[in-house]
């Protein structure tokens, strides 16, 4: 009988049952060479990870046997998937043939488990022995063999913490630091800078684009100005005043966007001075004739009456519109 | 409410007329649309007019034509360095009978009937001369033969050129006052306009184009109640006036107004001037030209178009200043209504 016993970790890091999951697995073997029984090889067991198992955990073990080829494992001898102690079940069991080889074929039997020791501390447990019978399947042969499997063991651990061996010196309990990955910050340090520019120079060009602060007082952008008044004016309680206000702002606009006052009848050399705005000929013309009613005529209350505030905001929605596309296609 | 309303329809015939009489006087004088304008919001706002400009812009053949259309009694006299007041109203000479006469000069000649008085190149006169000017322009009266003569219907339209200055008297400042307008006049610059002034025959002769005006196309007895009528009529509107006081200070305190010439210190521009008299002649202007653009109601439009007109002459710069009068007044009447917001 051969076996491989765990070997104990050199370098315990954070606790004994981690440690173990430093070794990659765990390979248990067990020769039985039976002397009666000369068509059985040797049986091997081969656990992946034996150790750190807690409770409820399932781990698996694969166990080869060597068998003389025409020799099959009686599926009736195999062990039943269900309890086999109070702390351990089967869950899964299934057997394949593997390659033959000098007159021998290897038995592969894929066991899976799960544990229900609930461990105060790590501790090693034994899972159980078993036998499996192996037939000859040749006909009318009465020839079997029966391979024993020998217990091995696992580590079980609590799922709480341990208490350590107590020693001297309280700093021995520190692990050594593993060393802080030094990463450059260059790279990202440059790009944030990079996106946070792009980010300002784009709200810069948006708000220069729709004249919002601090851009307001552009000459260039006179009606984004004055929409913006007529907006506040529109909201206003006293209509009337609300009025006025609003088509003061507008003859604001066109004052600062021609550079000079723009009366009514400049309207024509106006609209030559500045294309962009010839598709408003008519409603500039109402405003006009508006601004003369509530300012200069004898009854400023017809003006309402023919060019209603609602219009007197639309146009000068349009006019800003105007002048945005104007300034955008680089002429005004 | 643009139009003038049914109720005033005397002041709409008269607008008829008014057009009417511009067209007359624009088949004499062409390329000087706006001087004719001005020249008939004079007439109706019973305004004295100077004329200034180049020789032979056409100054005398406008006056002469606005005299044959506006019938009434016309007198012309010539300014000279040696004119007495005395000259304008008295004649004297020896009658045939060896004996020394006195009869009325030019000005009592027509007595009443008097309607335009016409002066050319006013500047060679002497003061003493403007001064009886100012009486005649400001009263409408003169005492002569112990007693006082009254020109109900009197227009003074004088001229000067200002290519001279030697041997001229610059009009003193409450003559300048008076005049209800100082219209510049250009050659026309149109090439066109040029080539027909040179070349039709029909302005070689002076004589002959002023017969081409229609003679007494407005009554010059009832201009007086027509412009009270229009003075009445013409609506003026809180937001106007206010216009008008802020263009009345932007004027008198440039500076203060935020206005900025190049070469100009405007703090130290304007000497005075701008009198309440030249802002009240400067809204009957207005008005005058509020009813011939065919309205009831005053606009900034209006007090823009007589603005320079009715105001630059009236207006004394600093010394400094006054020699660039030409070039600094337009540019300040240009920038005050630029600079002030209407309404």
């Amino acid at each position: 009988m051969r076996t491989r016993a765990i070997e104990p970790p050199r370098v315990p890091r954070e606790s004994p049952v981690v440690a173990m999951a430093g070794l990659l697995s765990v390979l248990l073997s067990g020769l039985l060479p039976l002397p009666a029984e000369a068509q059985i090889g040797a049986v091997v067991v081969r656990s992946p990870r034996p150790f750190g198992l807690f409770v409820g955990d399932r781990f698996g073990a694969t166990v080869e046997i060597e068998a003389v080829d025409g020799f099959a494992p009686q599926a009736a001898s195999l062990p039943k998937p269900g309890p086999l102690t109070y702390w351990l079940d089967l869950t899964a069991v299934s057997v394949a043939p593997g390659p033959a080889r000098d007159g021998n074929r290897l038995w592969r039997l894929s066991l899976t488990y799960q544990t229900f020791y609930a461990a105060l501390d790590v501790r090693r447990l034994d899972v159980p022995a078993f036998t499996v019978t192996f037939a000859s399947e040749a006909p009318r042969a009465t020839t079997s063999a029966v391979a024993e499997v020998p217990s091995w063991p696992i580590g079980v651990s609590p799922l709480r913490e341990i208490q350590p061996p107590p020693v001297a010196d309280p700093v021995e309990y520190l692990r050594p630091e593993s060393p802080n990955p030094r990463r450059d910050p260059a790279l990202p340090g440059a790009l944030a800078w990079a996106f946070a520019g792009l980010g300002l120079a784009g709200l810069l060009a948006l708000a220069r684009d729709r004249a919002w602060w601090p851009f307001r007082h552009r000459p260039a952008r006179a009606f984004a100005a004055a929409w913006r008044q007529v907006r506040r004016q529109a909201v206003r309680r006293d209509a009337e005043a609300a009025y006025r206000e609003a088509l003061l702002a507008l003859h604001r606009g066109l004052d600062r966007t021609d550079g000079r006052r723009v009366m009514g009848e400049d309207l024509a050399g106006f609209l030559v001075r500045h294309p962009a705005y010839a598709a408003l000929t008519q409603p500039l013309d109402r405003f006009f004739r508006a601004s003369r009613e509530v300012f200069f005529g004898r009854d400023p209350s017809l003006a309402q009456r023919d060019w209603p505030m609602p219009d007197l905001v639309a146009t000068a929605r349009r006019l800003a519109a105007a002048e945005r596309a104007a300034n955008a296609g680089g002429h005004s | 409410m643009n139009q003038i309303r049914p109720a005033d329809a005397a002041l709409t015939d008269w607008r008829q007329v008014a057009l009417r009489f511009e067209a007359e006087i624009a088949k004499a004088v062409i390329g000087q649309e706006r001087a004719i304008r001005l020249v008939t919001i004079a007439i109706f706002a019973r305004g004295h007019v100077l004329l200034e400009g180049d020789v032979g812009v056409g100054k005398t053949t406008l006056l002469r034509a606005v005299a044959r259309a506006l019938g009434g009694a016309y007198e012309r006299v010539e300014g000279t360095v040696d004119m007495m007041p005395a000259d304008l109203i008295y004649h004297t000479y020896l009658a045939e009978d060896g004996r020394p006469r006195i009869e009325p000069g030019p000005v009592l000649r027509r007595a009443e009937d008097l309607s335009v008085f016409f002066f050319n190149e006013i500047n060679r006169a002497r003061p003493q001369v403007h001064s009886l000017l100012l009486r005649l322009m400001a009263e409408r009266s003169v005492s002569a033969f112990n007693r006082e003569y009254r020109f109900p219907y009197l227009q003074v339209f004088a001229d000067r050129n200002r290519v001279e200055r030697e041997e001229t008297f610059e009009l003193p400042a409450a003559a300048r006052d008076r005049f209800l307008m100082e219209i510049g006049m250009e050659a026309p610059t149109d090439p066109g306009m040029r080539r027909r002034l040179a070349f039709d025959p029909l302005f070689h002769d002076t004589d002959a184009l002023i017969q081409e005006v229609a003679q007494d196309v407005i009554d010059q007895a009832s201009v007086a109640g027509i412009a009270a009528a229009i003075q009445h009529g013409i609506h003026a509107s809180p937001a106007l006036e206010e216009y008008v006081v802020r263009l009345w200070s932007a004027i008198r305190e440039p500076g203060q107004a935020g206005i900025a010439l190049p070469d100009v210190a405007m703090d130290a521009l304007v000497q005075g001037g701008a009198s309440p008299r030249g802002v009240a002649f400067l809204i009957r202007a207005a008005r005058v030209r509020a009813w011939l653009e065919g309205r009831d109601m005053l606009l900034p439009e209006d007090l823009r178009a007589v603005f320079p007109e009715t105001m630059a002459h009236r207006i004394f710069l600093e010394p400094v200043y006054e020699m660039r009068r030409e070039s600094i007044l337009p540019a300040l009447c240009r920038a005050v209504l630029d600079r002030v917001p209407a309404p």
